[in-house]
């Protein structure tokens, strides 16, 4: 694989002149390592997705003239953060320039008065953290990937986080950004364009629109971050249940109950125990009739979050739920970003250890729907893993969005042995893909909670999801990226530059 | 102090069966019955002092994540009490 | 070629065989299932604790960089010559490999844990190999060859006349039982810590001597690729210890630990019966049960730089805390092992010889850290830290000083020799 024939030398050279020359990066190595995101794809097919070339600029103005450049010259970008999300976002499909933006992690301002920070959108949560715990403020996005992912990533992808119930998600969190638009132009986006607001209503509400576009529409370079005080107390418990259906009862009531400090729950299906007894310490002792599991959490003052702890506590109680103990239920909590994903839970059905990537499908499903939609997913898996002994069901989590208990992040975990992966597996995997996401929507649920809605498989019914919603988003691709240069093959967007599109008018 | 001797890295305690897929060798650490690793994936040489790192450093981890969230931990075993009292 | 066996790497025969031929098919062989093992979670978890990372934020320079690349080769995508230059950018501090979840949360479950600093290693080896070599790894090598010890004071010769030298005035044996082992930074350049340490042992009335003829461990050339000589060194020292009827190595450098508790039982085997005491241990020890008592107040304000290959790849971080609080007069600030994961000097792994720039990089920001606590003293028990961290401390005003050295101060002994140039 060579260089693409726009790439001439007087392109890079322009790009070298830009970010300077230790930062374009041309090597077969260097464009490799960024074709890859840890979503399952097969290994014989890694060089379908080998940018051109990477760039790694250092601030908005070079970001602004790397795509101008691309943009005079037709070439695709795709910009990259942490390389963590779950929908193949930061994967070239038109090879092109990978905007790699992980040197922009500065912190450039803590503004403890308002309460916010302004950053580089290369940086991890984690580490801002760390800074800001000395300040005794903490940016409460909380992703599994947290100690891994990146500010503009959680943009990119419009992230879902473990204690968004209490605070909010990273559209809640993000008050404003610095935005470079497929041609090149700079823009502030945020609630009015101020940076530090988080209410306006002045104009279109551009926030929620270049968030969650898998860099299709743009690159964000620079934002501020709304930040809370770090908790006095936290509090995690676990209860495990005899069964499904008094620990979907208990989630729904602790949900429900309204508690200020409550920050999340989580329900753990049969299958989800069942794998975790095959490697978990917490777990591997627990007697057989451990078959459900239920963890609320709480965040805030100490004070507030014992009050609201009671509560939590008879609620689980109440319906049946047994306390597994202070050990479990704080060593599990603090394993949330570790426990579930390392590829040696992998089992073949023959019981052997295999590696195997984790696949987590996700939707949002309502708390009504989500008894039914379980079966179903499971059944869809459960007929992969016959065909294929590469599949394996790692069982499945539901996880409060909200403080009210409407709908749940809702995923099946699917092992999959990517080493063994053939063309047929391949579209077995696509074809189980889409059935999920079709059983997502059937019961009025949304393809993706968290993750994005564009891989293979699911993207296709995207279109069937939003409806008229859809025809907008191909105006507003075009209408933004008149040359298709943003992430182009993402999200089936390039319908928009067909002649026949017809779009929402 | 731990000095270091070959001769007691490499034979890790005997091993007691805790369920059909798990082992226990030290106390309260399991590990995955080893003939699940034979097939495709084997296990690595693991000297002892190697085990008791990682599970040591595994519990430091989990404290350090639990600091970094919040000032302290309030016990669920103690908020239960007191819906009996 | 490689010193790993199947059951280092976890691996059985893949069953296409594939990977190339030769030397660099096998390593792909050894090497596949550890890959895939990072390669199938790919979060990355190891990025952000990174020292090289963390400076450059360059993706091509991760650890999940160094094990894609295994499976790139074994695609037949990516060639040794296209990766080669890649793995100079590691500093072997074992953070990347801690932090993984394959070794955190299931390495002691499964017996199986992630092993950047072995495959980094193992793939410098495999260059070296194939004549890939890095100019500044080969001359550091070569001189190291010819003079039996590292070329740490550039262009002043160290030779075998002179590994004692730190030690003029102190009397100490050679041979017995117990010998005090002095890696070469310490005994050619920063000879203030091994008099240290001679003269705390003494204290205590530990009874020691000097090895015969003591070599460079060789854990420098395996690190850096080169495997046949590392091993040589190895077997020379052994021999050495051996024919001086040598039962224990005491060691007061963290890289030699390594080498001592790693390599040379990968090389041995069974043979290999001499005990390794680590001298940090040894002193906390003492203090604990009173055969050491610090009494001259130290009047700094320090914190504690946990050397890399102490706390991350060993979990030893207790012991140096528990000397420094047994020195009166400090103020110590400190800041807990699991953030220190991600400190690093930068002066591991060889890095400094073949890229100065990027040791300099990751200093400076660890000095930085130390700066932000608004401390005088940075306190290290690695010698190999103590070079590049005391350049970026100059430029902050920040005194950076092995902990060997506080502990014989407290104890009232004058130390001498040279903490450096
Ligand atoms: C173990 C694990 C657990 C996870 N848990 C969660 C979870 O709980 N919640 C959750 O939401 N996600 C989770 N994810 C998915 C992933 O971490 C998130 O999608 C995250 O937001 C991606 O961030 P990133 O920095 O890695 O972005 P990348 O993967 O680099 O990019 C993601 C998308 O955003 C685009 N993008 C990147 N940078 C920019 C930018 N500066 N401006 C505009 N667009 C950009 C990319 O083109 C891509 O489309 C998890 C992933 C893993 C591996």
């Amino acid at each position: 694989m060579t260089i693409a024939p726009a790439l001439t030398e007087p392109v890079l050279d322009d790009l070298r002149q830009v970010v300077g020359g230790e930062h374009v990066l041309t090597d077969r190595a260097a464009r490799f390592n960024r074709a890859r995101v840890p979503a399952p794809f097969p290994v014989h097919r890694w060089s379908e997705r080998v940018p051109d070339l990477v760039v790694l600029p250092g601030s908005t103005e070079e970001v602004s003239e790397v795509v101008r450049i691309a943009n005079a010259h037709r070439i695709p970008i795709v910009p990259r953060d942490g390389g963590t999300g779950l929908t193949d976002g930061a994967v070239p499909l038109r090879h092109g320039i990978v905007v790699d933006v992980k040197r922009m992690n500065d912190i450039k301002e803590i503004d403890e008065v308002n309460r916010t920070c302004t950053v580089g959108t290369g940086i991890n949560m984690l580490k801002l953290n760390e800074v800001l715990g000395r300040y005794g403020l903490i940016y409460p996005d909380d992703p599994a990937s947290y100690p891994c992912s990146l500010v503009g990533g959680r943009i990119g992808t419009s992230g879902w986080s473990l204690i968004g119930s209490r605070y909010g998600h990273s559209r809640d969190l993000v008050l404003s950004f610095d935005f470079v638009l497929p041609t090149g132009r700079v823009i502030h986006v945020g609630d009015g364009a101020g940076r530090k607001l988080s209410k306006s209503s002045s104009g279109y509400q551009l926030k929620h629109l270049f968030m969650g576009h898998q860099g299709t529409l743009g690159i964000a370079t620079e934002a501020t971050l709304k930040l809370y005080p770090k908790p006095e107390a936290e509090l995690s418990p676990f209860f495990a249940f005899p069964d499904y259906d008094s620990a979907y009862r208990a989630v729904g009531e602790l949900a429900r109950a309204g508690i200020a400090t409550f920050a999340g729950a989580v329900l753990f299906d049969e299958w989800k125990v069942d794998y975790l007894r095959r490697d978990d310490e917490a777990y591997i002792p627990q007697p057989a009739d451990v078959r459900a599991l239920v963890c609320a959490v709480a965040y805030g003052y100490e004070d507030e979050v014992v009050a609201g702890g009671r509560r939590l506590m008879r609620i689980a109680r109440d319906n049946g739920g047994r306390y597994l103990g202070d050990e479990v239920s704080e060593g599990d909590w603090a394993a949330r970003h570790d426990r579930y994903a390392t590829p040696l839970h992998g089992r073949t059905l023959a019981g052997q250890v295999i590696p195997m990537s984790w696949h987590c499908e996700d939707a949002a499903i309502n708390y009504t729907n989500l008894p039914q939609v379980r079966l179903e997913w499971h059944e869809i898996v459960r007929r992969l893993r016959e065909r294929f002994d590469m599949f394996d069901d790692w069982g499945m989590f539901a996880y409060t969005s909200a403080d009210t208990g409407v709908d749940y992040l809702t995923e099946i975990d699917v092992g999959i042995w990517e080493q063994r992966l053939d063309d047929e597996s391949w579209a077995a995997w696509v074809q189980a893909k889409k059935d999920i996401a079709e059983v997502a929507l059937r019961y009025g649920g949304s393809i993706s909670a968290c993750h994005g809605s564009c891989r293979e498989g699911e993207v296709d019914l995207v279109p069937q999801e939003l409806g008229g919603g859809y025809d907008v988003m191909l105006d507003v691709k075009r209408a933004l990226d008149p040359n298709n240069i943003m992430n182009p093959g993402k999200y089936g967007l390039d319908r928009a530059y067909e002649p026949e599109a017809g779009g929402a008018r | 102090m731990s000095t270091y001797r070959y001769s007691e890295q490499y034979r890790p305690p005997e091993a007691r069966q805790v369920t059909d897929v798990a082992i226990e060798r030290f106390a309260d650490i399991f590990e995955v019955d080893p003939k699940l690793m034979t097939a495709h994936v084997v296990q690595q040489v693991f000297p002892n002092w190697d085990t008791l790192r990682i599970v040591a450093s595994r519990h430091d981890h989990l404290d350090w994540m639990h600091r970094h969230w919040a000032e302290k931990v309030v016990s669920g075993q103690r908020l239960l009490d007191e819906l009996d009292d | 070629m490689t010193d790993i066996s199947p059951h280092d790497t976890g691996s059985l025969p893949s069953p296409n065989g594939d990977g190339g031929s030769g030397a660099t098919g096998e390593f792909v062989q050894q090497w596949r299932n550890a890959a895939y093992n990072c390669f199938s979670s790919g979060h990355k978890f190891c990025r952000e604790v990174c020292p090289v990372m963390q400076v450059t934020r360059n993706e091509s320079w991760t650890p999940t960089a160094f094990h894609a690349n295994v499976v790139a080769m074994e695609q037949g995508e990516l060639q040794l010559t296209d990766i080669a230059d890649d793995y100079v950018n590691c500093t072997g501090c074992g953070a990347c490999e801690l932090r993984c979840p394959n070794t955190l949360f299931t390495g002691d479950f499964y017996r199986f844990r992630t092993r950047t600093v072995d495959l980094v290693k193992a793939m410098r080896a495999l260059a070296v190999d194939q004549g890939i070599h890095q100019p500044g790894w080969q001359r550091w090598n070569l001189l190291t060859d010819e003079r039996s010890h590292e070329p740490v004071l550039g262009e002043v010769p160290v030779s075998q006349d002179h590994v004692r030298d730190w030690s003029q005035g102190l009397d100490i044996p050679v041979g017995g039982e117990s010998i005090l082992f002095v890696d070469c930074e310490a005994a050619f350049y920063r000879t203030s810590v091994p008099r240290a340490v001679a003269q705390i042992l003494r204290r205590a009335g530990y009874e020691f001597g000097l090895m015969n003829e003591q070599w460079c461990c060789g854990g420098p050339a395996a690190e850096m690729g080169y495997l046949e000589q590392s091993q040589r060194f190895a077997r020379h020292n052994l021999d050495d210890w051996r024919a001086g009827g040598v039962k224990r190595v005491l060691v007061l450098d963290p890289h030699d630990y390594i080498t001592f508790t790693e390599d040379y039982p990968k090389y041995f085997g069974e043979e290999y019966d001499i005990e390794i005491v680590l001298v940090v241990e040894l002193f906390a020890e003492m203090i604990a049960d009173g055969r050491l008592a610090p009494s001259v107040p130290i009047e700094r304000t320090i914190t504690y730089h946990d050397p890399c290959r102490l706390n991350k790849r060993k979990g030893i971080w207790q012991a140096p805390r528990q000397i420094l609080s047994a020195i009166p007069g400090l103020t110590f600030h400190d800041v807990d092992r699991v953030t220190q994961w991600s400190y690093c000097s930068g002066g591991g792994g060889g890095l400094p010889i073949e890229k100065p720039e990027l040791t300099a990089r990751i200093s400076e920001s660890r000095v930085d850290k130390a700066a932000q606590l608004g401390v005088d003293t940075l306190v290290s028990a690695c010698p190999w830290s103590e070079r590049p961290l005391s350049e970026a401390g100059d430029a902050k005003a920040i005194d950076v000083v092995d902990i060997h050295e506080l502990l014989a101060e407290s104890l009232g002994i004058e130390v001498g020799g040279r903490r450096g140039q």
